[in-house]
Parts: structure tokens; C-alpha cells; sequence
């Protein structure tokens, strides 16, 4: 069985293939202005050397912020899951995770099995993210991957004061006008970041076990200040930029084996509140995906998909799953009103409404 | 008598000159990498020596370079001092500077009463502007008149200078592209939401005075006004209130016999 995972980050797009949970195959290319061709051509790049076609791919979960514009992929799944789920694959023991990507930067707790428990994320500012570094690199005339070894050889820190992009920028170029070097400069830089992780860390509260994931995990400066910062030593995969991918194969793997029996499963969208219990229930064996059901209902609560490549069913949608009280009367005053609702209209009896 | 109010931003250098309550002179020159030398550069522009340096007062972020003078007093107290001398009926200030934005309130004598300010990072401040300037390849100003001329507007949701001006870019590419004017409103529509948020802070009161180097730009004030319901008041030159305000104070100094 062949199960892949891609992450389409802002900046970069991994991808991973598994073979009974080994890794065969990973690459990490840049995300181009289009979702869709990049996520093909990550794919087929992938897949190259290992005599495999994309057919071959039994299952497949897309992952980070492109995630929905992947044609091929069979599930979509948040980053966030997929970089707790994996890192447990490489330590199990880890509970911690800080994930610095491209354009965000978030602190995660998870439990043994790898599942979230808890997430703070910076997605609002740029500073303590990999554009951020780009920027200063771009600054201080050094190639990305050299800024993490200039920031270990510095002698005197100059204390940064903000992690604002743009004020960080100008304060950067002062510094350089007045002739402080170079690593001084992004040491400070790197302090002021790991200060602001730290922080992040701290709301969902930091334990031993401890891991840096995303791109700037592989940025030594970074991680020497945050471990100085934090006073624990990370543990860091083989090549933390790739654990978002990895985890979303992992979740591929798991999910593809479930996947039969769910099909002929009862699902149940809604909610309790104190006025009562407001379920939909939907019969997976019954429905056939006839959908009979979208026209009648006067506020357009249920929808056709083809979810994850299966058979097409009948679901209720996204907008309306948290307010059905509000906009649905209920089966039986529905009924009374228009002589035709979603149950009256479902040959199949697959659909129940609980109040 | 003769006072001097000297404003050191993070981007320009002002100085005013007071004689007997009337502006005699003033001069804007940019900060650079060394303060002390632009402040002695703006001081020579608005036609003072040094020797009068105690009858100064100096303010504004930069402060600390200004050593040679001896009184110095906080940017609000000198901003509500200088909008107050302006416009006698303001009771609200806003001050957009290039790295930051301060609201002030005064009470029914002018002082201050209430203050909120952001300046932690560049988004809504005088910076972001210039660098969407950059962006859209065109200067400040004409990117004022234009604003003038949307039909609607794209909205921009990033806080984040960094990601707004990819946000822009997506716009400019966007098929069809979003017409220039229109996002340069976009553009001044999320800086005014920034503003909006601490003039909410301090509870919005008529009249409204807006200063600072953000003020000339008339597409921004134009929609500020929209959003806070009521015309607004610019100076002439709104770059210079605060130093306007030590000024004044530098005079109250001397009456009261203050050298330190």
C-alpha cells in the first residue's frame, strides 16, 4: 500500500510517500502562484525514482494552506493535526511542539497518540516567521541558508526591541550604517523571536519533552537561542521542515484503512444546546447521493459531495452545522407547512431529524 | 519672549519656533543615522542658535540623542499642548506618525486626560503607508488622489505589513485586476480600522483634530471621516504639533522659573 502526504505551506511545498510507514520518497519544492499545478508538480517529482505512478497512490491527505486545491488528494486535514500526528511518528514522547513556518508560528500540545490538545497560533504579525528572516536576510546581504551560522559566531548582542518586520528592517539598517557586524545583528534578531516563541509556548504551557518543527527548525542560530530562551533541548527530526507532510501520510494510512466501514455509518451533525438536542442524522448505508433533498429545503441545509474520492452522500453544510435551531423549524412543523421536506422527499430513509 | 520645541520622530527632526505666542519659524529635516546632528541641522533651518537651548524643550522618541537640551517632556503632554493652541475646541487627537499612532483626549481646559497609542508594529502607521506607496509604484500622494476616485473597495484583512503587501499583490494580479483606486482605498480603509480601534478606547468626542505626518495625506482623512462620522480638523503643517506643544511648554517652563 502507497500513501502520500503534501503540505502546501505559504512558502514551501512538501511532499512525502510511505510504504508501511517507511518514507520512500520526500521533496521539498517552493509553492508557486498556482495551487494546483504546484501540487502536481510536487507530486510527480515525488514520484520520481520510485517507479511509481500517481494511480499507484492508494490514499492521499493534503495538508497546510493550499491544502484545498489539491485535485488528487482524498482528505484534507489541518497542519496542525498533521505536525502533532507527526512528530509522534519520530517521538513519541514528545508533548510540545513549536512550528515555525513560512508565514506563522504556532506552540502545540499533544498527547501520546500524537492528537492535538491544545494550539496557540501567530498567523496576524510576521515576526518570529520564516518571511520575517527572508526579509533580514535580504538585509543584511546573506543567503537564507547562511544566517543561522552567522548568528552563532556573534561576540556582543545588539538587543532588538521589536519583532515588527518592517520596524526590525529599519532598525537592521541603522545598525549596519553604524558598522555593528552582521551576525551581532541577526543574534539580536534571533533573541527577540525566541523570546516572542517563548511566550507563545508559555500559553500552552511548556513540558520536557520538546520539539521545533517547520522550515526554521533547520536554522541552527534560531533553535540555539530558543533552547536558551526556553532552557530545554529540543528534540529535532531528520528534517523537521517535512513533519507536517509526513504526519498527513501517516493520517492517509490510518484513514484509508477506517474508511470502508465508515461508509456505511451513521452521521450526525448538530449540536446540544440548553433548548434541546438539534441532530441530522444521515444513514450512510441509505443514502445514494440522489440529492432530492438540496431543493426542497427552503434554507439550503444539505449538499452532495464526493467526500475524500467516495461515493457521493448527502451532508449538511458547513454554514448551517452550528445554527440549525435558529433557521430549521424542525421535521414536523416544516412538514405542516410546505407538504414536502428533506425526510418526506428521501426515498431511502436516510435522513432523521431529532427534534 | 522666545521659546523652542524641538520633536525628535523616528523619521524627521521638527523644530518651532515661538515668539509671544506666534510661530516665528520651523524646520523639518530627516532624522538619519545621527539624531544629534539633524536636531543642531533643523535647529540652524528654523534661524535659532544653541544659546537659547533654556528656553527648549525637546520630545518625540528620539529624545535621548537630543543631550545639549536640558528640559524634556513626554509626546502627549506636548501633542495636547500644541492641538489645544491650534484648535481651542478640540477634544480628540489623533496622531499619526511614521512608527506610531497616538490618540489623546482632552478635558474642558485642554489637558490631558486620556491616551492610547500603538506602537509596537508598523501596521496602521505612517511606514505602512509609504512602503504600500513602494508597492504600487507610485508616491504618496498621488496615491491620495487616486483613493478619491474608488468605486469600492478590496478588503485587506492582514494586520501584518509583511502579509498585507502580498495580500495587495494578489489584488493587483486578481483576473480582472482590482482597479488602483480601489485598493489604495482598501489600503487606507484598513489603516483607518487600526485607528478606529483606539480612538474607541478613549471614547470618541467632537471636535476632532487629526496630526501627525499621516494627516496630508487627504484620501486617508477623507475616509477617516467617514468612518468616525464628523468633518475633522488638519493644521497647515500637522507634522509639527508636538514640537509646537514643547514650544509652549518651554515658555510655561520659563514663567515658572523651570530650567531642569
Amino acid at each position: 500500500m502507497i500513501f502520500a502526504g503534501i503540505d502546501i505551506g505559504s512558502r514551501g511545498t512538501k511532499t512525502v510517500i510511505m510504504k508501511d510507514h517507511e518514507i520512500i520518497a520526500s521533496t521539498i519544492l517552493d509553492t508557486g502562484p498556482e495551487s494546483v499545478k504546484t501540487a502536481y508538480g510536487a507530486m510527480y517529482a515525488t514520484l520520481q525514482g520510485t517507479g511509481l505512478q500517481l494511480e499507484n497512490v492508494n490514499y492521499t491527505v493534503a495538508t497546510g494552506y493550499g491544502r484545498v486545491l489539491v485535485p488528487f488528494a482524498n482528505e484534507n486535514i489541518s497542519e496542525i493535526s498533521c505536525h502533532a500526528r507527526g512528530i509522534n511518528y519520530y517521538y513519541p514522547a514528545v508533548r510540545t511542539i513549536l512550528d515555525m513556518g513560512g508565514q506563522d508560528c504556532k506552540a502545540i500540545r499533544c498527547d501520546a497518540e500524537g492528537h492535538v490538545t491544545n494550539f496557540v497560533m501567530n498567523d496576524k504579525c510576521a515576526g518570529g516567521t520564516g518571511r520575517f528572516l527572508e526579509m533580514i536576510a535580504d538585509v543584511l546581504g546573506l543567503p537564507l541558508m547562511e544566517i543561522g551560522e552567522t548568528a552563532l559566531q556573534s561576540q556582543n548582542i545588539i538587543p532588538f526591541n521589536t519583532v515588527c518586520a518592517v520596524f526590525a528592517k529599519s532598525e537592521a539598517i541603522a545598525y549596519l550604517r553604524q558598522g555593528v557586524s552582521r551576525s551581532d545583528i541577526m543574534a539580536g534578531l534571533n533573541e527577540a523571536i525566541a523570546v516572542r516563541c517563548l511566550n507563545l509556548l508559555k500559553k500552552v504551557s511548556i513540558e520536557k519533552e520538546f520539539s521545533i518543527t517547520g522550515g526554521i527548525a533547520k536554522n541552527k542560530g534560531m533553535v540555539a537561542k530558543i533552547k536558551e530562551k526556553v532552557g530545554l533541548e529540543p528534540l529535532l527530526a531528520k528534517d523537521p521542515q517535512l513533519i507536517g507532510a509526513i504526519g498527513a501520510a501517516l493520517f492517509a494510512c490510518e484513514n484509508f484503512e477506517g474508511k470502508e466501514s465508515e461508509d456505511n455509518g451513521k452521521v450526525q451533525y448538530g449540536y446540544i444546546d440548553g433548548s434541546g438536542e438539534y441532530f441530522i442524522t444521515i444513514d450512510l448505508a441509505k443514502c445514494d447521493g440522489c440529492g432530492q433533498c438540496i431543493p426542497v429545503c427552503p434554507y439550503t441545509v444539505f449538499e452532495v459531495t464526493r467526500e475524500d474520492g467516495r461515493k457521493p452522500k448527502a451532508r449538511v453544510t458547513e454554514s448551517t452545522r452550528k445554527r440549525l435551531s435558529y433557521i430549521c423549524p424542525g421535521h414536523a412543523v416544516c412538514l405542516k407547512a410546505r407538504r414536502s421536506n428533506c425526510r418526506s422527499v428521501c426515498t431511502k430513509d436516510a435522513i432523521n431529524l431529532s427534534w | 519672549m522666545k521659546t523652542i520645541g524641538i520633536d525628535a520622530g523616528s523619521l524627521n527632526i521638527k523644530v518651532v519656533v515661538l515668539d509671544d505666542n506666534k510661530i516665528t519659524g520651523y524646520s523639518i529635516v530627516p532624522a538619519g543615522d545621527d539624531g544629534t546632528a539633524s536636531a543642531k541641522q533643523a535647529l540652524e533651518n528654523a534661524l535659532v542658535l544653541q544659546g537659547d537651548a533654556c528656553k527648549t524643550v525637546a520630545t518625540g522618541i528620539g529624545v535621548k540623542l537630543l543631550t545639549f537640551v536640558p528640559q524634556q517632556k513626554s509626546i502627549t503632554t506636548c501633542l495636547a499642548r500644541g492641538v489645544r493652541f491650534l484648535f481651542p475646541s478640540v477634544k480628540l487627537s489623533i496622531d499619526m506618525g511614521a512608527e506610531s499612532t497616538t490618540v489623546i483626549k482632552l478635558n474642558d481646559k485642554g489637558r490631558l486626560a486620556d491616551w492610547a497609542n500603538h506602537d509596537k508594529c508598523a501596521s496602521g502607521t505612517g511606514l505602512f503607508l509609504q512602503q504600500m506607496a513602494k508597492l504600487m509604484a507610485m508616491p504618496i500622494a498621488e496615491m491620495s488622489h487616486l483613493s478619491l476616485k474608488a468605486q469600492s473597495r478590496p478588503e485587506i484583512t492582514s494586520t501584518c505589513a509583511v502579509f498585507a503587501e502580498s495580500e495587495v499583490i494578489s489584488y493587483v494580479h486578481r483576473m480582472p485586476p482590482t482597479p488602483m483606486p480601489d485598493i489604495a482605498a482598501g489600503i487606507y480603509y484598513s489603516v483607518v480600522s487600526r485607528v478606529m480601534s483606539l480612538c474607541k478606547r478613549v471614547g470618541i468626542e467632537k471636535d476632532i483634530a487629526v496630526t501627525g505626518g499621516v494627516a496630508l495625506n487627504t484620501g486617508l482623512v477623507t475616509i477617516l471621516e467617514k468612518e468616525i462620522g464628523t468633518k475633522v480638523m488638519v493644521p497647515e503643517v500637522p507634522q509639527i504639533v508636538a514640537a509646537l506643544g514643547a514650544a509652549i511648554i518651554a515658555g510655561e517652563n520659563a514663567q515658572k522659573g523651570i530650567t531642569q
